[in-house]
């Protein structure tokens, strides 16, 4: 068996620097070339240094163990959970949702999925822990959604909008995109909607620059400053924080209508998963 | 910002949508305009009824805004504007908590709930304000402006530069900012260049040496508290806060801002030009 796992040894090799050329780093080192050295993608070079350190990836290796495990109590794993391309089949699924779910109804971006999954095969409850515990790189929810992402890294966005439920989201969501709202009269426009503007030292990413915005709506991202893997639903959060708008329910129909406009913004743009942030 | 086209609805009157015995139909005969408080009209909430397929010509009445079932949206009839629809997402769909408390005594709602500014400036990709509307946003703006009693006046530059430089305050989310432990600043730094010791952002013009440029005439001074206090009078549609008008800073607040901007000892007019751009 040993024997003869270092036969293959060479083709794993050879396997893993091919894929390689597929790594994050490079799926955004492109990026920047293509946006012309693009000031939001470059603005932090210790960032892209240490992407093929990303501790996303521990992460994810985690959330591996923990997909395949079989849990809760119905003591099943989430190896028949539908993302949308088939039971298990992880491979392009998070670059096609947030999509309509005809076994709910509704439609679902990668969070809301998952919860769907863990409550319907694994029999947990909203107030059992892994569904409860959203945020934090020790978080079931951030390890599962990270190992399910990165499966998707390189390949380009490509929400569907066939059903009309998925276009009246990411219509309704552009809307408020663009709604002003809040203590100060903030709209997501207010900061995304230009090239190459601060708030104070950091850089925003332009919505309507595909190559800066698939950088932005690639979650989950190791965010540096915080030392933890953040989901886009996380922020979502820390954006509406800021523009001073009361807390938003994770996985609710106006979340995802937002993130279903956000992601068909960066429409056919390759995404960096894991992604490494400020 | 497109309406959910005729080829949409055909498909969503065809997939045989069922009002199921849990169903309601959610009334928008008056969208998201004066919601009742806690949202649950009985009224408006249909008793339930046997299981029937819903006859495509009935399938949209003026007045529905959104079929729901106990999970969610199931269907956004034709006849539902995305407008209409994200105002029922933000203010009717139970997605975000309308009832948490604000530091300024109001609720979520309140902060959501848009004023005629706030509408008149949301504007759709690209777009600017028309003439009429911009006109419109000014005039409105205008009139909120209180001026102090006794004239506008400079208070302390150092108080000032602190204040640019805080972004705290009046953050709810999932992390409310606490007014009793510090004061809420001005955020000016967040998207201005003042003082060139530190960085500011670039989403507002740069402030830098804005008193020499200017000079403190009374009406210089007026000008400026006009803008701090409501930058919409001049600027229609800005992005800048209404920093007065919405009761983000004190008059006193205001005036200790003005003397970052305009004291000849501040900073702001000590630090060099070069490489500023964007007066």
């Amino acid at each position: 068996m040993l024997k003869k796992a270092l036969y293959t040894l060479p083709i794993t090799l050879a396997v893993a620097s091919a894929f390689a050329a597929q790594a994050p780093e490079d799926v955004l080192d492109r990026l920047v070339t293509k946006s012309g050295n693009s000031a939001y993608l470059t603005q932090s070079p210790q960032n892209r240094m240490m992407m093929p350190d990303n501790p996303a990836f521990l992460v994810a290796d985690d959330g591996e163990k923990l997909f395949k495990e079989k849990r809760g109590p119905k003591n099943a794993s989430l190896e028949e959970c539908d993302f949308g391309e088939g039971p298990g089949v992880l491979k392009g699924a998070y670059v096609e949702l947030p999509r309509y779910f005809p076994d709910t109804g509704k439609v679902m971006d990668l969070e809301s999925r998952l919860v769907h999954c863990m409550k319907t095969l694994q029999g947990f409850t909203n107030d059992d822990a892994p569904i409860k515990k959203r945020h934090g790189s020790d978080s079931d929810m951030m390890k599962l959604q990270t190992y399910i992402a990165i499966q998707s890294n390189g390949m380009p966005w490509n929400p569907p909008l066939s059903h009309p439920l998925e276009r009246a989201m990411r219509d309704a969501g552009e809307v408020m995109f663009y709604r002003r709202a809040g203590k100060m009269d903030f709209a997501c426009s207010t900061c995304h909607a230009a090239t190459g503007l601060r708030i104070r030292a950091s850089v925003l990413p332009n919505k309507d620059v595909p190559e800066e915005w698939t950088k932005a709506i690639s979650w989950p991202a190791f965010r540096v400053g915080q030392d933890h893997v953040r989901s886009t639903q996380h922020r979502l959060l820390e954006c509406l924080w800021q523009m001073r708008f009361p807390n938003i329910k994770p996985g609710s129909d106006a979340s995802i209508a937002l993130i279903s406009f956000w992601t068909d913004a960066a429409r056919g743009q390759p995404a960096i998963l894991p992604d490494m942030k400020r | 910002m497109s309406k959910i086209t005729p080829i949409a609805a055909a498909v969503a009157a065809a997939s045989l949508f069922l009002v199921a015995g849990q169903g309601i139909a959610q009334q928008a005969s008056t969208p998201a305009a004066k919601p009742a408080a806690g949202a649950a009209d009985p009224a408006a909430v249909k008793r339930p009824e046997p299981l029937k397929k819903r006859a495509p010509e009935k399938a949209t009445p003026q007045t529905e805004m959104l079929i729901m079932d106990s999970q969610g949206i199931r269907m956004a009839p034709a006849n539902v504007s995305a407008h209409m629809l994200a105002e029922y997402l933000i203010l009717e769909s139970g997605g975000f908590d309308l009832a948490q408390p604000t530091q300024e005594g109001t609720t979520g709602r309140d902060r959501l709930v848009q004023d005629e500014i706030q509408k008149l400036c949301s504007l759709g990709k690209g777009e600017q304000p028309d003439s009429k509307a911009a006109a419109k946003v000014s005039e409105l703006a205008m009139a909120t402006i209180k001026y102090p009693e006794g004239g506008v006046k400079l208070g302390d530059w150092k108080k000032g530069r602190e204040l640019a430089w805080s972004g705290f305050g009046f953050r709810t989310a999932h992390n409310p900012d606490d007014h009793g432990k510090q004061t809420p600043g001005a955020n000016c730094y967040n998207c201005h260049q003042l003082a060139t010791d530190r960085t500011g952002g670039t989403i507002g013009p740069a402030l830098t040496s804005y008193g020499k440029l200017r000079g403190s005439s009374e009406e210089i001074l007026k000008y400026t508290y006009g803008v701090i206090y409501n930058a919409h009078a001049y600027f229609p549609c800005t992005n800048m806060p209404r920093m007065g008008a919405r009761q983000l800073l004190t008059p006193e607040q205001i005036a200790d801002v003005m003397a970052y901007l305009i004291d000849p000892e501040s900073p702001v007019n000590k630090s060099s030009m070069s490489g500023m751009s964007g007066m």
